[in-house]
C-alpha cells in the first residue's frame, strides 16, 4: 500500500501542492521579517488566482495571466498598506478585512465579468504548459519530481536562495530586517520603517499573486470560488514557524505540500473526504506541538 | 566643525521642554551638558539631531544657518548621536548594524560589505577600538554594544558626536575604555557632547560644562573655572540634601532564604543561587545589566517559574506559589519597568494605587470596589509622596517618570511587608525623587523590613546596602560587607576577574 501511496505519480504531484504554499509563504516571509503582521496571504492568493484566469482568458497568454495575478496581489498589498501602515489599523483586523474582501470581490467579479457562479471553466483560459527538462526527465522517480512542472515551481525554488541572499546582502533586505526587529533604530538612522514595510507588502502581494496563478492556471485551468481553500493559512503557519527564514520555510512548505498531496491520494483508498481534508491541518497541529516541545527542551 | 544653537525652544503641548537655549559646540572639546531628568538636556540634543522640531531658534554650522527635520539631514551635516537606549539590531552582526542606513551599495542595490569592512577597520584602528565585526550584537556585553554605537557614528564620518548618558550602563572599567576613545576623538579634532548627570565624570573628562534646569540653560563655562559643588547647586537650584545618617542596626530574624535556586534565563540558566536575608538589612545586588538579576527577581516574585531550588519567605515555602500568594506571604516588589510591570498606564492613579490590594475588605464592598476608599488611599499617597499629578482620577500615563515611580514605591511600601524587592528603583528619576526613594528604603530598613536592592547603579548600591552581592553570568560572583566595599573591588567582580579568588557564597 505504501508503494502505491508514494509511487512516481506522487513525486510528480508534490510540486503542484508545494508551489502555491511556498510562493505565498515567501511573500509572507518578507512581511514577517519587515515587522508587518500579515495574515491576509489567503486573500492575496485568492485575488491572484482570479486575476490569473482573467488575464490568461483575455490575453491568451499564461505569462500575462501571471503578470495580472502579481499586479492584483500587489493591489491587495497596497490596500493592506493603506489601512495598516498609513492609517494605523490593527494588522489582524486589516488582514481579516482583506481576506473577506478577496472572497467577496472574486465571487462578485466572477458573476460580473464571466456571468457564472461557483466556477468558471473555459478552453480559452491559457494555462501554463509543463516544462520538460531534457536530461533530468529521464532519471527515474526524481525525473517526475523535478521535470514536467509548471514554470512557477522553478521560480519558487530559485526564489528560496534568492530571498536568503536578499535578506543577507541587499540594502532593502537589511533594512527590512531592521524594520522588523527594531524600527526605532532604523528611524534614528534616517530611514522610514513604514516605507520599507510598504515594499515588503508589495513584494508579498506579488509572491501571493503568483501562488494564486499556480492554483488557477498551472494546476488546473479554471477558477472556483474560494479556490485557495486554506492554503494561504498554511503558508501563514509556515512563515510563523520559520520566523521568515527562507531555508527552514522551504522545508516546512515541502512537508505541508506533501501532506496536502497525500490527502488527495488517500481518498483513492476509500477514506472519507472529510477526514482527508483534515490532514493538512492535523499536520500543522502536529508540527506546532512538536516544535514547541522541542523549543522548550532547548530553552532549559 | 563649529555648531551654534541659538534661541532653541521646544514645546510639547503646554509644556516648554527647552526654553530659549543658546549653546556653542567647539571642535576639539568635550562639552558636558548636565541637569536633572526632565531638565531638557536630551530634548535639546534631539532638536539638534532632528528628532524633534523646535518651535523657535536656529542651528548654524560653521556660520551658516541649517535646517533639517529628520536625523538624515543631521547625519549628512556631520552629526552623530549615541542614544541612551541603544539603537541596535540584536539579531544582526556588528558590521550589519554599522552600515545600516548608510550602506555602501554596489550593483542592483547589494551591499558592499567588503568595502565597509575595510573602511571601518581603518577608522577603528586609528582610535584604538577593537571589536569583532562579524559577531552578533545580541551576544555582546553592554560596553561592547556601546562601542558598536560609536563605530556607527564614526562610520558616517561625524564631526560632532553626541552621547546621551553613555556611562549609565557601564562597569567602571568599561567607562575608562569609553573615555579613552572620547579623548582620542578630541585629539582628532572632533567635537563631543556628553549628556550626563554624573558629576565625577564631568570633572574627569569635560572641557566645558553647561547646566540645564527646567528647560533653561542656567550656566555654561570652562570646567577648570568651576567646581563640583557649584555645578551641583546649579543643577538642583539650591543646596544639596544633607548626607544620610545611617543608624547601626543588628540584623534580626531570617526573612528570606533562597536555596540553590535555578531559573531559565535568556540563553543561559540563572543559578544555582543561595542567599539569605534578615530583617532590618538592605542587601544590594550589583552587576552589569543582563547578568541574571532580572531572572533572579522574576523567580523570587513568581513572574518566572524556577527550575529547581527552594525559596522560603517568613518560614513559608513559596517557590511553587503564584505571584498573588507570594505577595500575600509577605513580599512587595518595585519593578524596574514601571511603564509595563509597575503600572497600568491606561488606568487611573487611584486604580493603580490599589492594584494588588483590591481583595482587602478596606477597599471593597462585597465583590465590588469601594471607589471612595480607593480614592482616599490614592490621595494619601499623592500627598505623602508629593506626587505631581492632576488628581486621583487622572490616568497614570499623564505623570512624568519620577512621579510614576513615586506612585509605585508608595503603593508597594504602604503594604509594609517583611520583604521589599526593589529593582533599579531610581532608574530615570530626578535627583529629588532619588533622594526621597532612598530615604524611604532606609526607613523600611530601620523599621525592620528586609530590603533586596537590585541595581546597576553602583553608587546607589554603595550608598544604601548593608551587604553587597555581585552577580555575574547568572551566578553570585561574591559578597562584600559594607565596610570593605569599594568601587574597584566590586567592579572587578562585575567582570568576574575576581570570581576564582572568592570563596563560594553561602
Amino acid at each position: 500500500m505504501l508503494e502505491l501511496l508514494f509511487d512516481s505519480s506522487f513525486a510528480a504531484s508534490v510540486p503542484r501542492f508545494v508551489t502555491p504554499i511556498l510562493l505565498a509563504a515567501l511573500g509572507g516571509a518578507l512581511c514577517e521579517r519587515a515587522g508587518v503582521f500579515n495574515i491576509a496571504l489567503e486573500g492575496f492568493m485568492l485575488t491572484g488566482a482570479f486575476a490569473a484566469v482573467l488575464g490568461a482568458y483575455f490575453s491568451g497568454s499564461p505569462y500575462l495571466g501571471a503578470l495580472a495575478a502579481m499586479l492584483a496581489g500587489i493591489a491587495m498589498g497596497l490596500v493592506f498598506a493603506e489601512f495598516n501602515l498609513r492609517r494605523g489599523g490593527d494588522p489582524i483586523v486589516v488582514s481579516i478585512a482583506v481576506n473577506i474582501l478577496a472572497a467577496g470581490l472574486t465571487a462578485f467579479l466572477l458573476r460580473a465579468i464571466f456571468h457564472v457562479t461557483g466556477a468558471f471553466n473555459d478552453p480559452a483560459i491559457a494555462g501554463f504548459e509543463p516544462v520538460h527538462i531534457p536530461l533530468v526527465a529521464s532519471i527515474p522517480y526524481v525525473g517526475r519530481l523535478l521535470s514536467g512542472q509548471s514554470i512557477l515551481f522553478y521560480v519558487a525554488i530559485i526564489a528560496v536562495p534568492a530571498l536568503h541572499v536578499f535578506f543577507a546582502r541587499h540594502r532593502l533586505g537589511l533594512r527590512m530586517r531592521a524594520a522588523g526587529e527594531n524600527p526605532a533604530a532604523l528611524e534614528a538612522g534616517g530611514v522610514s520603517p513604514s516605507r520599507v514595510q510598504l515594499w515588503a507588502l508589495i513584494g508579498c502581494g506579488a509572491f501571493c499573486g503568483l501562488a494564486g496563478a499556480q492554483l488557477s492556471i498551472a494546476n488546473v485551468n479554471l477558477f472556483v470560488e474560494n479556490m485557495s481553500a486554506g492554503r494561504g493559512w498554511i503558508a501563514v503557519v509556515a512563515v510563523l514557524l520559520s520566523r521568515g527564514r527562507p531555508l527552514p520555510l522551504f522545508l516546512i512548505a515541502v512537508v505541508f505540500g506533501m501532506v496536502d498531496s497525500l490527502s488527495f491520494r488517500v481518498q483513492g483508498f476509500g477514506l472519507p473526504q472529510q477526514f482527508t481534508d483534515m490532514m493538512p491541518y492535523l499536520a500543522t497541529l502536529v508540527v506546532l506541538v512538536g516544535l514547541s516541545w522541542w523549543r522548550r527542551r532547548q530553552s532549559v | 566643525m563649529h555648531v551654534a544653537l541659538s534661541g532653541i525652544t521646544v514645546r510639547f503641548g503646554a509644556l516648554t521642554a527647552v526654553d530659549d537655549v543658546s549653546l556653542a559646540i567647539t571642535p576639539g572639546e568635550i562639552h558636558a551638558i548636565v541637569g536633572e531628568n526632565g531638565a531638557g538636556k536630551s530634548t535639546l540634543m534631539n532638536a539638534l539631531f532632528g528628532l524633534v522640531e523646535p518651535a523657535a531658534g536656529a542651528i548654524s554650522i560653521d556660520g551658516t544657518v541649517r535646517r533639517w527635520t529628520s536625523p538624515r539631514g543631521a547625519i549628512a551635516a556631520g552629526l552623530g548621536m549615541v542614544h541612551q537606549h541603544f539603537m541596535l539590531q540584536e539579531e544582526m552582526t556588528v558590521l550589519e548594524n554599522i552600515v545600516l542606513c548608510s550602506e555602501p551599495v554596489g550593483r542592483f542595490g547589494f551591499v558592499d560589505f567588503a568595502a565597509a569592512h575595510r573602511r571601518l577597520k581603518e577608522s577603528a584602528d586609528s582610535h584604538g577600538i577593537v571589536i569583532g565585526l562579524d559577531r552578533v550584537v545580541g551576544d555582546l556585553s553592554v560596553g561592547e554594544r556601546q562601542v558598536v554605537e560609536i563605530l556607527k557614528v564614526l562610520y558616517c564620518e561625524a564631526e560632532v558626536l553626541i552621547l546621551d548618558e553613555p556611562t549609565s550602563v557601564l562597569t567602571p572599567q568599561e567607562k575608562d575604555r569609553l573615555f579613552a576613545i572620547l579623548k582620542s576623538f578630541r585629539a582628532a579634532g572632533k567635537a563631543i557632547v556628553l549628556i550626563t548627570h554624573k558629576l565625577d565624570e564631568v570633572m574627569e573628562i569635560a572641557d566645558r560644562v553647561s547646566v540645564m534646569r527646567g528647560g533653561r540653560l542656567i550656566a555654561s563655562g570652562r570646567r577648570a573655572e568651576t567646581s563640583k559643588e557649584e555645578i551641583a547647586r546649579g543643577i538642583i537650584g539650591g543646596e544639596l540634601p544633607a548626607a544620610r545618617q545611617r543608624r547601626p542596626r543588628a540584623p534580626g530574624e531570617v526573612v528570606l532564604s533562597v536555596d540553590k535556586l535555578v531559573a531559565a534565563g535568556r540563553g543561559m540558566a540563572v543559578g544555582p543561587i543561595t542567599l539569605s536575608m534578615r530583617a532590618g538589612e538592605i542587601v544590594g545586588i550589583a552587576g552589569v545589566s543582563g547578568n541574571g538579576q532580572a531572572e533572579l527577581v522574576q523567580a523570587l516574585t513568581g513572574l518566572r517559574p524556577s527550575i529547581s531550588g527552594a525559596i522560603t519567605l517568613c518560614g513559608v515555602r513559596i517557590e511553587a506559589l503564584d505571584v498573588e500568594r507570594r505577595r500575600q506571604a509577605g513580599m512587595s516588589y518595585i519593578p524596574e519597568d514601571r511603564q509595563r510591570v509597575g503600572l497600568a498606564l491606561g488606568a487611573t492613579v487611584a486604580e493603580n494605587a490599589n492594584a494588588g490590594r483590591d481583595d482587602r475588605a478596606a477597599f471593597s464592598r462585597g465583590p465590588f470596589l469601594n471607589r471612595a476608599a480607593m480614592t482616599r488611599f490614592a490621595r494619601s499617597l499623592i500627598e505623602r509622596y508629593r506626587i505631581r499629578v492632576g488628581g486621583a482620577s487622572a490616568r497614570a500615563s499623564t505623570m512624568s517618570g519620577g512621579n510614576k515611580q513615586k506612585l509605585v514605591v508608595g503603593r508597594e511600601l504602604a503594604r509594609a511587608t517583611p520583604l521589599v524587592i526593589a529593582e533599579n528603583p531610581t532608574w530615570g528619576v530626578d535627583i529629588g525623587a532619588i533622594d526621597f526613594i532612598h530615604g524611604e528604603l532606609m526607613r523600611m530598613r530601620d523599621e525592620g523590613h528586609a530590603v533586596l536592592l537590585v541595581s546597576t547603579e553602583l553608587d546607589e548600591i554603595l550608598a544604601l546596602s548593608d551587604r553587597i552581592l555581585v552577580m555575574y553570568a547568572g551566578r553570585l560572583a561574591g559578597e562584600v560587607a559594607r565596610d570593605e566595599a569599594s568601587r574597584e573591588r566590586i567592579g572587578e567582580m562585575m567582570t568576574s576577574r575576581a570570581v576564582d579568588a572568592l570563596p563560594e557564597v553561602a
